[in-house]
């Protein structure tokens, strides 16, 4: 563990979300990694995991394929990046199996998936505290700002303008 | 209707200037007429107006003629839509996790 990366999540951009389960986290791990179980729980009703791959190990496939409940079909590669058993799980949307780089997938209605998964679990009491913090990039405005050669100062700027609106909706 | 990316970068696009920000700023505090929002500024009124025109074009302010005056109004709509893209990816994992938890539990039972 004294290698692995200290996480500074982006209140902008990633997503912590944090749970304590009265379940031991051997059983937590299982579910993250065993394709069977994936396919039990993943993706958000009514949408269906119907298919999981997983090779686990850094580098190895991690492969879901989602069904609407219109039964329309949805692949979904990713690659392990890090793997501690019942530990630190680590996974990513932007590469494939063996690290191959993917064209940023971009969905209709779903804006852009790309995203970095870091999975934490520890034993808390009889059961297990786990964390998912889920790293975005900054998909909608980045290359444009970029371009625009306008790097700093738009968050803010836009932050400040929500807090405006919402007064003003308050008001 | 316009895709939300699509709505997304127009209103990033609006807001990379500072006399855009200004503008939107000052009607964060209420409506006014064009000649008002334009005061602080030194440049030509038709330069004023492209700016007005850009915010408008992307939905971030509406205006309404009364007379011979016409009034802008912040439209707050676009703004949320920067904000509810990191709403939906919550809505998901939450979703997500919750399942999660339904399984375990339902797996330790198993296991008894």
């Amino acid at each position: 563990m004294t290698n692995t990366i200290k996480h500074q999540p982006d209140p902008r951009l990633d997503l912590v979300l944090e749970r304590v389960i009265d379940v031991p986290k051997e059983l937590v791990w299982k579910a993250w990694t065993t394709p069977d179980q994936i396919l039990q729980w993943f993706t958000p009703a009514p949408w269906k995991t119907v298919e999981c791959e997983i090779d686990l190990r850094p580098g190895g496939a991690f492969k879901t394929v989602f069904q609407s409940p219109e039964g329309d079909k949805t692949d979904n590669e990713g690659c392990f990046l890090e793997i501690i058993e019942n530990e630190k799980l680590v996974w990513t949307s932007v590469m494939a199996g063996g690290y191959r780089p993917l064209a940023t997938p971009v969905v209709e209605g779903c804006d852009n998936l790309a995203f970095t998964a870091v999975i934490t679990m520890e034993a808390a009491g009889d059961g297990t505290k786990y964390t998912a913090l889920v790293i975005h990039g900054d998909p909608e405005s980045k290359k444009k700002h970029e371009e625009m050669g306008f790097h700093d100062g738009w968050g803010a700027a836009l932050d400040q303008l929500v807090e405006l609106v919402k007064k003003q909706l308050v008001g | 209707m316009p895709s939300e990316t699509l709505v997304l970068d127009h209103v990033f696009q609006a807001l990379a200037n500072p006399t855009r920000r200004d503008v939107l700023a000052r009607l964060g505090r209420g409506p006014a007429p064009m000649t008002e929002l334009a005061k602080p500024f030194q440049m030509a009124l038709p330069s004023f107006l492209q700016h007005l025109q850009v915010l408008e074009k992307c939905g971030l302010v509406r205006s309404q003629k009364t007379g011979r005056v016409r009034v802008f109004e912040l439209e707050p709509q676009p703004l949320q839509a920067a904000e509810d893209w990191m709403k939906t990816q919550r809505l998901l994992w939450e979703t997500r996790l919750d399942q999660l938890d339904a399984f375990l539990l339902s797996q330790k039972e198993k296991q008894k």
